[in-house]
């Protein structure tokens, strides 16, 4: 029992960083993008890469893992990089396709494109990375026991998935300080909110999607990064948790950070919770049996605003 | 001196449909000015026109010397020209101190010094800074809305019927402190269907029909002129009785 919620927290930290990208496109842009997930498969290829090079060029010696964790200094600074990288690519995407559909297209014909950028982006990773799946270390890692088996079945987790924990409770909690203290947090919340109002008030809207994206594609590749670590670095990786991440960022109330963050949590746990109960086949369709009863309940989604 | 002139605008929402049909006005320096006129007349459109929210089609916009017509909506506020919405003029999701603020931190306003006298003009809304927008009453939205639109000192001040959907005293409230900002040199341009109240609040008011100005003068003229009254303001008032 505590092993599936232990186990359901790290799925749930991986789909909440990505549902938070979900949301904020959604809030900003207005329009639901099935390109994210594969902002997800890129950022955990682009770290894949970046790591090659830090082994290339260092060899072995920076490669020693920090303390009991499977990987080194390197992959923390590939990690940054494929951030970086994933934020480009992001701009790169809306420039090309989404800013041309903005001014005249209506959100459907948005939307639509999204699904030809998922395509493109997916093909495009394949053609380079091929459809092997791989891993960013090939260390094995002992399970601490943090629970001792008497008590609710125990709880053993590795270090890495400490680290996920850790890492995506940090970066949620520097979101929050940036939206609710910066001026362009700020402004982000305000574009959603009204983005005529928010032009009345000085704020360009365009640079505010700039922000969104990058936020969006940041969180995306720790995201992809993550299931990189904790399960393994596929091409599918993305595309196989785009359904988790929409069930989130709707679970929580599209539009809502922090309900994006909440739905991800509860999507992961329902996920696991279910393997015991119904089998790990249906592992995906509880997410969506959550989803529906919650959305009976709220409509609006748990953090959703009512208009 | 004329603070703000339009001169033949042209202005809508699709190609080929100007719901704007050659409109001028033209307000004087720390004058109030109301435009009225019957519902559909395109009031709304012309002010949100003329903040560059709806495309001009043709026709000028000048602020004191500056052509601002093809200036995009968030850069009018640098320039000097503000603006209030009829509906949803407020961030409801953020406080009411971030509503404020936001606008002074975009525009980098000395907030040490602008906060305070923005407070002072509401002191409503000094006691409720950190609640969140959307709670506020009617008439606090509509002072919250004005703060938002002040705190950048701009020169022109133009909203959108400011006083619908408020009690009679309400609308008291927020007329008297548009002249309160009149006073501190603020030219205020506002859409208006409360005929009797706006007259008795600006010094030139304009009737628009059609997309045109039909009639532009004082307000005493135009209050009195039974004629005017019979055609254009029978029509509003008929629709404020009904
Ligand atoms: N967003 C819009 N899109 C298309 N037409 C609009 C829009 N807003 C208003 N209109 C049309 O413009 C005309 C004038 O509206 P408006 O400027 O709001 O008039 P007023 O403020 O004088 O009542 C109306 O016929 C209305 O249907
Ligand atoms: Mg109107």
């Amino acid at each position: 029992m505590l092993q599936l919620i232990a186990d359901g927290l790290i799925v749930g930290s991986v789909i909440s960083l990505g549902a938070i990208g979900v949301t904020m496109t959604y809030s900003i842009l207005r329009f639901a993008n099935f390109a994210h997930g594969e902002l997800l498969t890129w950022g955990a290829y682009l770290a894949l890469t970046v790591l090659g090079f830090f082994v290339a060029l260092g060899g072995a010696g920076p490669m020693q893992p920090i303390g009991p964790f499977s990987f080194g200094w390197p992959l923390l600074a590939a990690l940054a990089a494929a951030a970086v990288m994933t934020a480009l690519i992001a701009l790169l995407v809306d420039w090309l396709l989404f800013e041309r559909l903005r001014g005249n297209g209506t959100a459907i014909v948005l939307v639509i494109a999204s699904f030809g950028a998922a395509l493109a982006m997916r093909n495009l990773l394949q053609f380079i990375y091929g459809t092997l799946p791989d891993y960013y270390s090939r260390e094995i890692q002992i399970a601490i026991r943090l629970v001792p088996r008497e008590v609710m079945g125990g709880m053993r987790i590795t270090p890495d998935q400490l680290f996920v924990l850790g890492l995506t409770a940090v970066t949620v909690v520097l979101l929050h300080l940036f939206l609710t203290y910066t001026t362009l947090g700020k402004a982000m919340r305000a574009t959603a909110h009204n983005p005529a109002l928010a032009r009345l008030t000085g704020i360009d809207v365009r640079a505010v999607i700039r922000a969104a994206w990058i936020i969006g594609a940041v969180l995306a590749a720790i995201a992809g990064v993550f299931s990189g670590l904790t399960v393994q670095i596929r091409p599918g990786l993305g595309f196989d948790l785009l359904l988790p991440l929409f069930a989130a960022a709707i679970l929580g109330g599209i539009g809502s950070v922090y309900g994006a963050v909440a739905g991800g949590l509860i999507v992961g746990l329902a996920e696991s919770l279910s393997v015991p109960l119904f089998g790990a086949e249906y592992r995906a369709a509880t997410a969506f049996l959550v989803l529906i009863a919650i959305l009976l309940v709220r409509p609006t989604g748990l953090f959703g605003e009512r208009n | 001196m004329i603070a703000l002139c339009c001169t033949d605008i042209v202005a809508g929402y699709e190609p080929g449909l100007p719901i704007v049909r050659g409109a001028s006005i033209s307000v004087r320096q720390a004058e109030i000015f109301a435009i009225l006129g019957p519902n559909g007349a395109g009031k709304s459109t012309l002010v949100k026109a003329i903040a560059g929210l709806v495309p001009i089609l043709s026709g000028t916009v000048m602020l004191g010397h500056e052509d601002i017509t093809a200036v995009p909506a968030h850069r009018m506020i640098g320039r000097g020209l503000a603006f209030v919405p009829q509906t949803e003029n407020i961030f409801a999701n953020l406080t009411v101190a971030d509503n404020i603020d936001l606008a002074a931190s975009i525009m980098k306003v000395d907030k040490r010094r602008r906060l305070p006298e923005i407070y002072d003009l509401f002191p409503d809304l000094a006691r409720q800074k950190s609640l969140v927008a959307g709670r506020l009453s009617g008439g606090q939205r509509q002072m919250l809305a004005c703060a938002r639109a002040l705190v950048t000192s701009p020169h022109v001040l133009m909203l959108d019927e400011p006083s619908a959907g408020l009690s009679p005293r309400l609308v008291g409230v927020v007329f008297d402190n548009l002249r309160q900002v009149r006073a501190t040199g603020v030219t205020i341009v506002l859409v208006e269907q409360n005929v009797k109240a706006a007259l008795a609040l600006a010094d030139r008011a304009t009737v628009l029909v059609e997309g045109k100005d039909r009639i532009t003068g004082p307000s005493g003229d135009l209050a009195s002129d039974a004629e005017i009254a019979a055609l254009y303001f029978g029509h509003a008032s008929a629709g404020k009785a009904a």
